[in-house]
Parts: C-alpha cells; structure tokens; sequence
C-alpha cells in the first residue's frame, strides 16, 4: 500500500455545499483523490457519503462549490462525466430475471459498447465468478456473486474512475476478501477509485486513503504510509470519538 | 437507435408480466372486434329480411286493394340505416337510435317516436366494442404498463445504475417507451386490422382511426411518465393514474351529461307521439272543413278538394293525419333543436375528456353517432314527404289512378354512404 501513486487529480470535492429540500447535507467538504488511488469516504449514518457519491454521479446538484471528475464539472458535464465513471450501488440488484452474462450484456448496449463473448467471460474470471453460474439467472445468486456481476460490468465499461457505494455492505468475510483484493488490482492497473463506507475496518484494509465524513464536513484524513495499511485502531478511534 | 430498439424488445419479451398484460389486451380488443362485427352481420341480415318481407308485404297490400287511400293506408315502407363498414368498430349510438322504421302514410311524429330498441337493458348497459375498448380499457393496460416504468427502477435499486450506465436518455427511457408502446397498439388494434380486412374499410378510415388510437395512447403514456418521474411510489403514481381514468371515463361524462340536461330543456319523444296521435284522434269528432281548412292552409293547391259525403273519406283521413303531424310539428321541432344543441355541447365536454373525444372521433368515422342517427330521421321525413306528395294528387285532386301509377312510389334506398330514396323507373 502506498499513498498517492500519481499526481493528476481526477476526482475532486471543492468546497462542496448541498443542500436537500432545507437540510444542509453537505457543507463545504474539500478532497481530493488522484489517478489510481482508492479513497475511502467514511462516516456514520447521515454524515452525507451518499450524498457525496450522488453529486460525482449528477443526481444531486452543488448549491455551491464543485464536482469535479477528471477536470470536468459535473454539474455542467454530465454526460462527459458519466462516460468516464462506473458506479456500483450498495446494493448491485441487476436484473433477477437476466442470466450474468445477459445483464452484463444489457448494460453494456445500454452505454454503446460492444464487447465479445470472450471478453465477459475473461472479466468474469478475473472477478472470480464461478463459471457454473454465468448462464444461471442472477435470482439464483449470493449477493457476493451479484457484487461480482456488478463489478464485472464496471470493469468491462473501461471507465477510468470508479465510484462505489457501501460495497462491502452485507457481504460474508471470504467475499470481504475477495472483494478488497480485486479492488487493489483494479488500482493497481490504473483505476481511480472513490468508495463510500461505514466499516471502519474494510476501509482500511484497501483503502490509500480514508477521509472521516461528519455532519457533511470532512472532519480528518488519514493516509497509508509506504507498503503499509492504516491503521485500524487509530482510525476506529477517531471513527469512534467523533460520533455524537 | 435500431440496437436500442432492438435491445428493449427483447428485454420486453422476457418479462412476463408485461406479455401477460400484451396478450390480456389482443383477447379484449380480439372479443370487441367479434362483437362488433356480430353485431354488425346481424343488423345486416335484419335489413335484408326486412327489405324482403316489406316487399312481399307491400306486394300483397297492392293485390287485394285498389283505392289509393286503401293503398297507402296497407302499405309499409322500410326506412333503415344501413351500417357503414367501420361501424363493428364503433356501435356507438345505433343501440340507443332506432335505425330501421317502416312507415306508413300516416301522421309521421308517432311513428319516428315509437322507439324500436328490441331490449332496452342491453341499450343501457352498451356493449363491448372496440371504441370501448380503446377509449376506457386500454387507458387501464396503459397504465398498467407505464406507470411503474420509473419506480420500478427505483424501488429494485438499479435506476441510479441504469441513468449512469446508458449512453442516452433515449436508450434507455425513449427505446423502452417506444418498444411498449408499439407493443400494446400492435396487441390491440391488430384484431381491428383484422375486422377491418373482413369487412372491406376504407384504407384511409383505417388509417385516421389509426392515428387517433395513437395520439390517445401517446396522451395516457405521457401522462403516465410525467407522474412516473414525479413521485417515486408506484402505488401512489398507479392510484393517481387511476384517478384522472375514473375523471375522464365517468366523472366528466357524467357531469357534463347532468349539466347539459340541466340546461336544455327538450320535450319527450312520447309528449310528441301523444300530441300528434290526439289530434289525429280529435279529428274524428271534429267537423270535416276544419280540419280541411288546417290542411289547405299547407296544401293550397287542393283547395278546391271536396268532401265527397259526410260519412268517411279517404281524403279527409290523410288530411287529418297530416294536421296531426301539423299540430305536433312545433313540439317535434323543439325536440330536435335541442338534441342537436345538445350533442353541440357535448362536443365542448369532449373537450375535457379525452376518453369522450376519442369516442366521438371513432362513433363520427364510423357514421354511428347521434348526428348519423338524425340525419337517418331527416331522411325518413324526407322519404315520407316523398310520399305524401305521390299520394295526395291521387286522393285530392282529379288526378286519375291506376295500378301502374304505384311505380311513381319512392324506393327507400340506404347506402353506407347514406340514405337516398327515389323513384320507381327515375
């Protein structure tokens, strides 16, 4: 693990303010996470991480300050902005009636592109999906598995940032792993990537960086020392100590 | 846009609620299609075998009697509509309106007010066709299939994924609205085209009906995708939809119905049968040069007519007939007045409702609404003048009759362009 791998920004909060019918959601929240870094947003219920995600992805709009994805504003750059990022929802429901490859396939049409056989099944490997269960449809699956499916399409869409909501939500400790695991090769290979959580412990096993998300304020940053992980405890404690 | 197309096609045939609604909807529109043309066949074959037994009949009548008032007075003539092509897609008014009479050269009011519906509990409750079903049922598969098209999405946890995954509104939103929508007009108007092949109609009424089936669906589905996108509930976005389809399928109509009676005030068919038919029977007691007199006051040129004895004559009885028309002429007049003053306002509550407007547009193609049905009446009345005419240089002036002279008889004829009538050898 290390910290900023390179320097070009390619997802960053600038002084961002939302606010949702009368709630300031948001209230100034600066970061910033630069090309094949994992950032790791984290906080508590109603400390505004969804909020944050939904703003990079465009549903929700700035009442001041800005959004930025690879230089471009996302509120006047949507369309740019959606080209160059894959989001994975907390829950990954694609279609139950679909089999993997057919959801992969339906997505994929969806954002104009055109992948071959050969290449969903390669990423499928690459995500770990047990072959057995491609053709199965996906109301057979462990969420883990839907996680996978999600993935996979994130992936095939070669979107340079990724954007993840609670991904290890509900997921078992084997998937947890396994998950984690794909993340840091996915970064490895190049891929920003943003994910907001609440587990403490997830967002220290992979994250580069974490930042503490309170009230929609940034409330500290931590940030893995060469060829090290954070450390667990002390952001717990932080984690811990800031809750109300 | 094609792949998109494409794409949503197939995705639509994978879900099997929506083939189920698809299919629902081609078996409603395939029964009203049958319906109507049953229907249709059957008001077909009722006019030929009334148009054979009013010639037998009439045959007979002009056997056994040789005096021209006799003649008249036995002999019946067959007055109907006939049914256009289009009309098994739209019964609309025909089992409301009579559309078949068969008159005599009597007083004419008490024989158009004499209705001829042959069960009034069916009139009342309508039947299935396919103007209802396309203006009242098909709003509720519409719905059915639009109405969660959104919160579907939303509620399953994938509508965030799909609008930052497609490349267009149009992919997504626009190719699934389009396949649907192809989808549930295909299902429904097919069993039309169908209908439409059997029973020879115009290419161009197929194609307005058509386009109005179009414009109203597109009506329901955009105002289903405008509350879809403005409240996240389907329950709620259903019960909403459901409730503009009760406000314009019931509420307006029946409004609208009450309103327009409430404002004009037209006399009952019975009061102008009742009307003419005492003073047709106030004739018999009245001296013979009074009623005369009435009825030279609009046939001045038989003035000169004389009462052959004091007991009857076939004169002085179609001159009191026609007084009697005379006498109910005033109430007659109003009644249609107001009849077509109130289709006019109906015309304007359409306007509110576009389940009434389509039912207008389709029932006004299909030659079936309350205008046909008065313009059928103008025609009888015009036949029976016809009539009138023919007969009374025979029964008031010196005119010499003869047998041959019943070929100057005017032939009702009905098209499904509309009702002529001429003259025998014209």
């Amino acid at each position: 693990m290390g910290s900023s791998k390179q320097d070009k920004t390619l997802i960053e909060s600038k002084s961002l303010h939302v606010q949702i019918k009368d709630t300031s959601v948001l209230k100034g929240l600066s970061f910033r996470v630069a090309k094949g870094e994992i950032y790791a947003l984290l906080g508590g219920n109603g400390a505004g991480k969804s909020t944050t995600l939904k703003t990079f992805l465009g549903f929700n709009q700035a009442s001041s300050g800005a959004a930025f994805i690879d230089g471009l504003d996302v509120s006047s750059s949507l369309a740019s902005v959606r080209k160059k990022t894959a989001y994975l929802p907390e829950n990954a429901t694609l279609y139950p009636h679909l089999t993997a490859k057919e959801n992969v396939e339906y997505f994929l049409s969806l954002a104009g592109l055109n992948k071959s056989a050969s290449e969903i099944e390669n990423t499928f490997d690459l995500v770990a999906l047990q072959k057995d269960a491609w053709e199965r449809q996906l109301q057979t699956y462990s969420k883990g598995m839907r996680q996978k499916t999600a993935i996979a399409l994130a992936i095939l869409r070669e979107a340079p940032i990724f954007l993840l909501d609670e991904p290890t939500s509900g997921l078992d400790p084997v998937a947890i792993d396994e998950f984690n695991q794909l993340v840091t090769e996915l970064a490895s290979s190049g891929a920003t990537i943003l994910m907001v959580t609440h587990d403490v412990y997830g967002a220290c096993q992979v994250a580069n960086r974490i930042g503490l998300l309170r009230k929609g304020e940034l409330v500290g940053e931590f940030e893995a020392n060469q060829n090290e992980r954070i450390d667990t405890e002390v952001v717990h404690a932080a984690f811990a100590q800031r809750q109300p | 846009m094609n792949k998109h197309l494409i794409r949503e096609w197939h995705f639509m045939l994978r879900q099997s609620y929506v083939l189920v609604l698809l299919l629902c909807g081609f078996l409603i529109s395939s029964f009203s299609v049958l319906t109507g043309l049953s229907e249709i066949d059957s008001q077909r074959e009722t006019i030929e075998r009334l148009k054979t037994a009013d010639q037998l009949d009439r045959a007979e009548a002009q056997d056994k009697h040789n005096a021209p008032g006799a003649l008249a007075y036995y002999s019946f003539h067959l007055t109907y509509s006939a049914p256009s092509n289009l009309a098994f897609a739209a019964l609309g008014e025909r089992d409301i309106y009579p559309w078949k009479h068969r008159v005599r050269m009597l007083a004419l009011e008490g024989q158009i007010y004499e209705s001829d519906a042959q069960n009034p509990e069916l009139a009342q409750a309508g039947k299935i066709d396919f103007a209802f079903v396309i203006s009242a049922l098909s709003p509720l598969l519409l719905i059915l299939l639009f109405h969660d098209l959104f919160a579907s999405e939303r509620a399953s946890g994938r509508h965030e994924l799909l609008v930052t995954t497609t490349e267009s509104s149009f992919a997504l939103w626009g190719a699934r609205v389009v396949v649907r929508l192809f989808a549930i007009f295909i299902s429904l108007i097919l069993p039309f085209y169908v209908g439409a092949l059997i029973n020879n109609v115009a290419m161009t009424d197929v194609l307005i009906l058509s386009l109005w089936c179009l414009l109203y669906f597109i009506f329901w589905i955009a105002l289903s995708l405008l509350i879809g996108r403005r409240e996240s509930s389907a329950p709620r976005i259903a019960s909403i939809l459901i409730g503009f389809w009760a406000l314009f399928t019931f509420v307006i109509p029946i409004l609208g119905d009450l309103a327009i009676n409430q404002s004009i005030h037209s006399p009952q068919g019975g009061e102008i049968l009742l009307t003419q038919r005492e003073a047709v029977n106030d004739a018999w007691d009245l001296p013979v040069q009074t009623t005369l007199n009435a009825f030279t006051a609009t046939h001045p040129e038989y003035i000169g007519y004389k009462h052959e004895n004091e007991g009857f004559d076939w004169g002085w009885y179609y001159a009191f007939q026609q007084v009697g028309d005379q006498v109910a002429e005033p109430l007659s007049i109003r009644y249609r007045e107001a009849a077509l003053k109130k289709h006019q306002r109906a015309s304007f509550v359409t306007l509110l409702s576009p389940t009434l407007l389509i039912q207008k547009k389709m029932t006004r193609l299909a030659e079936t609404d309350a205008l046909a049905a008065m313009a059928y009446e103008r025609r009888i009345r015009e036949f029976h003048k016809t009539l009138r005419m023919t007969y009374y240089p025979w029964l008031f002036s010196a005119d010499k009759f003869n047998k041959s002279n019943l070929d100057l008889l005017p032939q009702f004829d009905s098209t499904t362009s509309g009702t002529t009538y001429s003259r025998k050898n014209e």
